[in-house]
């Protein structure tokens, strides 16, 4: 009898099994509608503890868990630094010495368990907590860099930490940092730094909560815990990123005040995202894949959403000519050709017994293999004409960049370049075919990179080059670890570089040739007064035209004495599907998750 | 015979010790300083040298030596350099992805080798069988390489049968969208090989006698070759099966790399190339244990097939 | 039968049986397959030889075609990476930034525009189609397959020769002292054999390049695979030496007074010789196809040389933007040549010991 009732299907049971199956697909519905941005990363990540990572994929997923107390506005070219945490970007006091910020309040961290159900706000100790981690010999930062020599009273405390036996006293006081209130801090510098704004909106630089690192102190990678807009949901180390938009965030608005309206890309960002609270992405899928086939294959097959930096090597099947390729026209793909804020270059070890010094012979053996290496080939057949040559180490779009700068020292031209040699004595005296040196000795230049099949190339042409010259050159493949030590060390003749902007100032790139960096980021252990005089000189200016004629000034002496052959400025071509609406690429930005939107119904039927 | 097992995995103990020299002075000597690798882009030496010192790469040789002995014999090694993950996880994480290419490979692979070892030995001498060995020589002839460049343009985005690449986390997802294209590189390429050593094996065994006994009983072909032939070949065939095993657990880095699987043979690349201590140390001496201890498991199994032989 | 001395029968031209050697190329020459790859082999080895010394190929470096020029059969097709490259840079307007203040050159910059305008200036014409195609820098493929067989093929049988040379002579050791010395070269073989091949690689890679002092060239990559590479040689030569070493022509020789290492190589070591040289064979191919992976990995020949290894990890990127030629022409070969070897391996081995077949 009761096993028939089960079975008899009277009213009140369809109607349950209605409303469940309604449930069931409003659910589905809903999952379905749910906006994932699926991407791949070029290489892999570490980890997503701010204060440990340098890499720009680990970076730039910080960016989506942490707020900095600056950012910059998504719209704004040139770059423009607008507040974030901090109520407003405060303006330099004391002479550039002194900096004072607002933190808003009522902003909160994700939760975590750590909090024991509380919502715990942001207050200004946290940003005073990161800025003391910087400077902990514990986390070996690799920023570190940023804040030595720069607030008052840090460099101290630091140093008691690094004697034997000795831990870092986060509870000490520091002069330079004074939390005033809960949530005011105030930075006093030692020396006048216009660029510390920069530093604050560096996406590492972000505020994060002690009891959280102190914690989960034996993989703070794996638990990040910040005010971002998104939460690390699932992470398979360097196999997959997941990142979920975390409900309690107070949401963003497109900043639309300094939008160019004459930028298509601007105007369909501005129409996308106009009124939405941002972010509008429920999750966002990251797999790193470093081999260029499979990822541009990838992206091509629709299995991923969009495609960051698109490796020359296609460059001729997606833009031939330099119009998108009609294959990808029909699908509605869109190109973002992007020149980054960087510049590769190969460093000449101004110490080195045969092609080091500042006479006028060393001098005129530098030159040489600058004219003598065809830059030209470089752009075409390895850059794939994505590239513009560099005629100074700023790139276009830094603060200091000068677009007139320009100068035929940097010019591929063999027969400048043999003419040269001949007049300052590298000619072939014993008839072997290749140049020996001024006094006789034999001459032969050894060429230092990371081995990968693109440095390869590279190394390649300068052997080609060289050879163009009758000057004998041969190359090290070394690994990663071992170049950068080399580097540093001063082991090495010629070697391999490039560099990227850590914030929008020519004053980071400037820096790589000022002589007190020897050992650092300084390669090329080049030490001459002048230069550094003008360097030092330059600090104390803000953005101005002084300050440009003094980096004039010092361009024109890293020309004149060659300490590297500037390579070129690259170009990366980002692509994305038509669902995928809002983009622009930030120069300094890693990733613009907050700022994209997905037409989930175009996507779905594309990926059928 | 419980003797003969004992003395094996006593016999194993030095082997371990000089694995354990060979990786620690290759490494130690010409292994890049990872902390270079860490340090960031700008950093001093005094940064530098604090790194070694928190890495542990500061003491001296024999002391880092006798640590690493320690982590051999308490199975900890401690955690990744470059990532901070626990080695032992790192291991256990990347195993999974690759067995699930290279075991359906070994199964498949040794299936198909065996029925066509049997069919060419079936009609040995005659044009067919010299010329599958010839297509066998031809196709393990081109590089692996090319396989893998050449498939994965074909199948995965002209054909666009199979994914270009990719990895998830179900595992049935992963057994049935992105592993058969590798799978099926890995069983077209290694096949030639097993077929042509097996059908060696199936030689061996019809020039036997007990064979000619048969036949000159009466027993027709085709129940030659299955029930005794195959039979008596089997022993080989497991011993060679026996002897790949360990190269189950290692992986093709090739597959691996290209199809961005994230398994043990790409993590022993990438761990090289940052200059990865504790990881290399790991999987060195895991995999070594391993190998040992899968030889000693097929010398004793043989023992059960083969009663003639006899442990030394 | 009388007991009296009868004239000695008059002495025959001493008819020496046939070696080992002499009855195994008879049974080779019976092989047709077996004679087709020696043929080929053959072949390839005079290439190898002939551009060694100059005679073909010798000009593989120089770019006579465009980037990425066609083959000639399908000259006409298009080529977007030539025409890209044609397209001039639009030269700047800014007028150039003034050094002569500063610039340590200024005091000769007359004399050094008279020296430039001197030199002659050579324009080299590009051609438009190479007979099997050319690379990114317009280098012709089919003259860098040559070259790279050169460089392959010498790569690989000097690696085997090295590998041979060393799992021999540690066999011949351990097969023939057994006791302690067997022991230990056990012991050092199962080290090598229990550590993942790929991680041998690497570390043995990463030694090569770090002392690159004394390894240029080619140097380090052969030292890489031969010492990476003897086990298989040494296990079989001390079975053999094990399997001999009891024999009775050992004893004999012993008897007649031969020293130990007598006994070793001029006693036992002919008459193993015939596994050495299969072995040797084998691994040649090994070697050839191992150099493909190590110039994958960025450990393959120096910047200035090229390989079969070095043409296909170029030629990776290449097939998906449809220049097929590259991956194809050293493919091919690098098939045709090992092929060949193979068949040819088991030829000898066949003609060499037939109880095997």
């Amino acid at each position: 009898m009761i096993l028939l009732d089960l079975f008899t299907l009277n009213r009140s049971r369809l109607v349950a099994i209605c409303a469940a199956l309604a449930l069931f697909f409003a659910a589905a519905d809903a999952l379905a509608q749910k906006k994932v941005l699926r991407m791949a990363f070029r290489t892999a990540e570490t980890g997503f503890d701010p204060q440990k990572v340098y890499d720009r994929y680990s970076v730039g997923v910080c960016e989506n868990l942490y707020e900095a107390l600056l950012t910059y506005d998504y719209l704004a070219r040139p770059v423009k630094v607008v507040p974030l945490v901090a109520e407003a970007v405060p303006e330099p006091e004391e002479n550039g010495t002194r900096y004072t910020f607002r933190i808003r309040p009522g902003i909160h961290f994700a939760d975590d368990p750590v909090f024991k159900g509380q919502k715990r706000e942001l207050v200004a100790r946290d940003i005073e907590y990161a800025i003391k981690r910087f400077r902990d010999p514990a986390n070996k930062s690799p920023y570190e860099w940023l804040f030595e020599n720069k607030i008052v009273g840090l460099d101290e405390l630091a140093e008691r930490a690094k004697k034997p036996g000795a831990r870092f006293d986060y509870d000490a006081k520091v002069a330079g940092i004074e939390v005033r209130g809960k949530y005011v801090v105030s930075f006093k510098l030692k020396e006048p730094d216009y660029n510390f704004l920069y530093i604050l909106a560096m996406p590492n630089v972000v505020p994060v909560a002690r009891e959280v690192i102190e914690a989960y102190a034996a993989d703070t990678h794996a638990h990040p815990v910040g005010t971002g807009p998104f939460v690390l949901k699932e992470w398979v180390r360097r196999s997959k990123i997941v990142l979920e938009r975390n409900p309690d965030h107070r949401g963003y608005e497109l900043e639309t005040r300094y939008a160019d309206s004459s930028d298509p890309w601007d105007r369909r960002a501005m129409e996308a995202l106009r009124g939405k609270r941002l972010p509008q992405l429920d999750r966002v899928e990251i797999y790193p894949i470093e081999e260029e086939q499979p990822r541009y294959l990838a992206f091509v097959n629709g299995e991923h959403d969009l495609m960051d930096e698109l490796h020359p090597q296609f460059i001729h099947q997606v833009l031939p000519n330099g119009k998108l390729s009609p294959a990808l026209e029909k699908r509605g793909v869109s190109v973002f050709p992007e020149l980054q804020p960087e510049f590769t270059y190969d460093s000449f070890n101004v110490e080195d017994p045969v092609i080091g010094g500042y006479s006028p012979e060393r001098v005129a053996l530098r030159r040489a293999l600058v004219h003598a290496h065809d830059r030209t080939q470089e752009i075409n057949i390895i850059r794939k004409g994505q590239a513009l040559p560099a005629q100074s180490p700023v790139p276009p779009g830094i603060v200091g960049y000068d677009p007139e700068f320009r100068s035929p020292a940097t010019d591929f031209d063999p027969t400048k370049a043999k003419a040269l040699l001949d007049m300052f004595g590298y000619v072939d005296r014993d008839g072997d075919g290749w140049r020996e040196q001024a006094d006789g000795k034999p001459l032969s230049l050894t060429y230092k990179y990371n081995s990968g099949p693109e440095t390869r190339l590279l190394a390649e042409l300068w052997v080609k080059s060289l050879a163009n010259v009758g000057v004998r050159a041969d190359t090290v493949a070394v690994q990663f670890a071992d170049l950068l030590n080399d580097k540093r060390v001063g082991k090495f003749q010629l070697a391999g570089s490039a560099w990227t902007a850590d914030y929008p100032d020519a004053q980071n790139f400037l820096q790589l040739y000022y002589g007190p960096n020897t050992g650092q980021s300084n390669e090329s252990r080049f030490k001459h007064p002048d230069y550094d005089r003008l360097y030092q000189k330059s600090l104390g200016f803000p953005d101005s035209p002084e300050r440009n004629a003094i980096y004039r000034e010092m361009n024109r002496l890293l020309l004149a004495y060659a300490p590297s052959r500037l390579g070129v400025h690259r170009i990366y071509n980002h692509l994305q599907y038509p669902w995928v609406k809002g983009y622009k690429k930030h120069p300094i930005l890693y990733t613009n998750f907050k700022y994209l939107d997905l037409d989930v119904a175009a996507q779905q039927v594309a990926m059928r | 015979m419980t003797a003969y097992v004992i003395r094996r995995l006593w016999q194993m103990i030095p082997t371990i010790f000089g694995v354990i020299l060979l990786i620690f002075f290759l490494f130690n000597w010409v292994g890049g300083d990872p902390a270079q690798v860490l340090a960031g882009k700008i950093s001093n030496p005094e940064q530098i040298a604090n790194i070694r010192k928190q890495l542990g790469v500061d003491q001296p040789y024999w002391y880092q030596l006798w640590v690493f002995i320690q982590q051999v014999f308490t199975f900890d090694f401690g955690r990744s350099w470059s990532t901070n993950e626990e080695v032992s996880r790192i291991l256990l994480t990347r195993v999974g992805p690759t067995l699930t290419i290279m075991v359906p490979v070994l199964v498949i692979e040794t299936v198909l080798a065996v029925l066509f070892a049997i069919f060419v030995a079936y009609v040995r001498g005659t044009v067919t069988d010299r010329a599958i060995m010839i297509i066998c020589t031809v196709a393990m002839s081109i590089s692996f390489l090319v396989y893998i460049i050449v498939f994965q343009w074909l199948f995965g985005f002209i054909l666009g049968w199979f994914p270009v690449q990719g990895w998830s986390e179900s595992f049935w997802k992963n057994l049935l969208t992105y592993a058969p294209l590798p799978i099926m590189l890995a069983v077209f390429v290694g096949l030639a090989p097993q077929l042509r050593l097996y059908r060696s094996f199936f030689l061996d065994e019809i020039n036997q006698d007990y064979v000619r006994t048969a036949r000159a009983k009466g027993v027709p072909e085709k129940r030659v070759m299955l029930k005794h032939v195959l039979r008596n070949a089997l022993i080989p065939i497991l011993t060679n099966i026996g002897i790949s095993l360990p190269g189950v657990f290692v992986g093709s880095f090739l597959l691996e790399v290209f199809f961005s699987i994230p398994g043990l043979g790409r993590e022993i690349i990438t761990a090289v190339n940052r200059s990865d201590f504790p990881v290399i140390k790991a999987v060195t001496v895991y995999l070594a244990v391993l190998t040992m201890i899968i030889n000693l498991l097929v010398d004793v199994m043989y023992k059960f097939v083969d009663p003639r032989v006899s442990f030394k | 039968m009388s007991a009296v001395l009868t004239n000695p029968p008059t002495p025959q031209p001493f008819q020496e049986s046939p070696g080992v050697w002499a009855l195994a190329w008879r049974r080779l020459k019976q092989d047709a397959v077996g004679m087709v790859s020696l043929v080929v082999v053959v072949f390839f080895i005079l290439m190898m030889v002939a551009s060694y010394f100059g005679l073909v190929a010798s000009d593989w470096s120089k770019e006579k075609g465009v980037s990425y020029a066609n083959p000639s059969f399908m000259a006409g097709a298009e080529n977007l990476e030539a025409a890209a490259m044609a397209q001039k840079q639009a030269a700047s307007k800014a007028p150039p930034v003034d050094l002569s203040d500063i610039d340590p050159l200024a005091p000769r910059y007359k004399e050094w525009e008279e020296r430039a305008a001197k030199i002659a200036v050579t324009e080299v014409k590009r051609s438009e189609t190479l007979p099997f195609g050319g690379d990114k820098w317009g280098r012709d493929v089919l003259q860098k397959v040559v070259k790279g067989s050169e460089v392959s093929i010498f790569v690989g049988l000097t690696a085997a020769l090295f590998a041979t040379i060393i799992g021999t002579m540690l066999g011949a050791a351990a097969g023939y002292w057994g006791g302690w010395v067997n022991d230990f070269l056990e012991w050092f073989y199962n080290i090598f054999t229990s550590i993942p091949y790929i991680l041998l690689i690497l570390a043995f890679a990463a030694v090569a390049t770090a002392t690159a002092k004394f390894g240029k060239g080619v140097l380090p990559i052969v030292l890489i695979l031969s010492l990476t590479g003897w086990t298989g040689i040494y296990r079989l030569t001390r079975a053999e030496y094990i399997k001999h070493g009891n024999r009775e022509y050992v004893k004999a020789a012993q008897a007649i007074g031969a020293s130990n290492w007598s006994r070793m190589f001029v006693h036992i070591l002919p008459n193993v010789s015939h596994v050495a040289l299969v072995q040797l064979s084998q691994h040649t191919v090994q070697f050839i196809k191992a150099e493909v992976i190590l110039s994958f990995l960025g450990f393959g020949v120096p910047v200035d040389m090229v390989s079969w290894g070095t043409m296909l990890a170029e030629a990776q990127n290449e097939l998906v933007i449809g220049k097929w030629w590259q991956l194809f022409a050293a493919g091919a070969s690098m098939a045709i040549l090992v092929t060949a070897f193979s068949l040819l391996t088991d030829s000898l081995r066949d003609a060499l010991d037939p109880k095997l077949k």
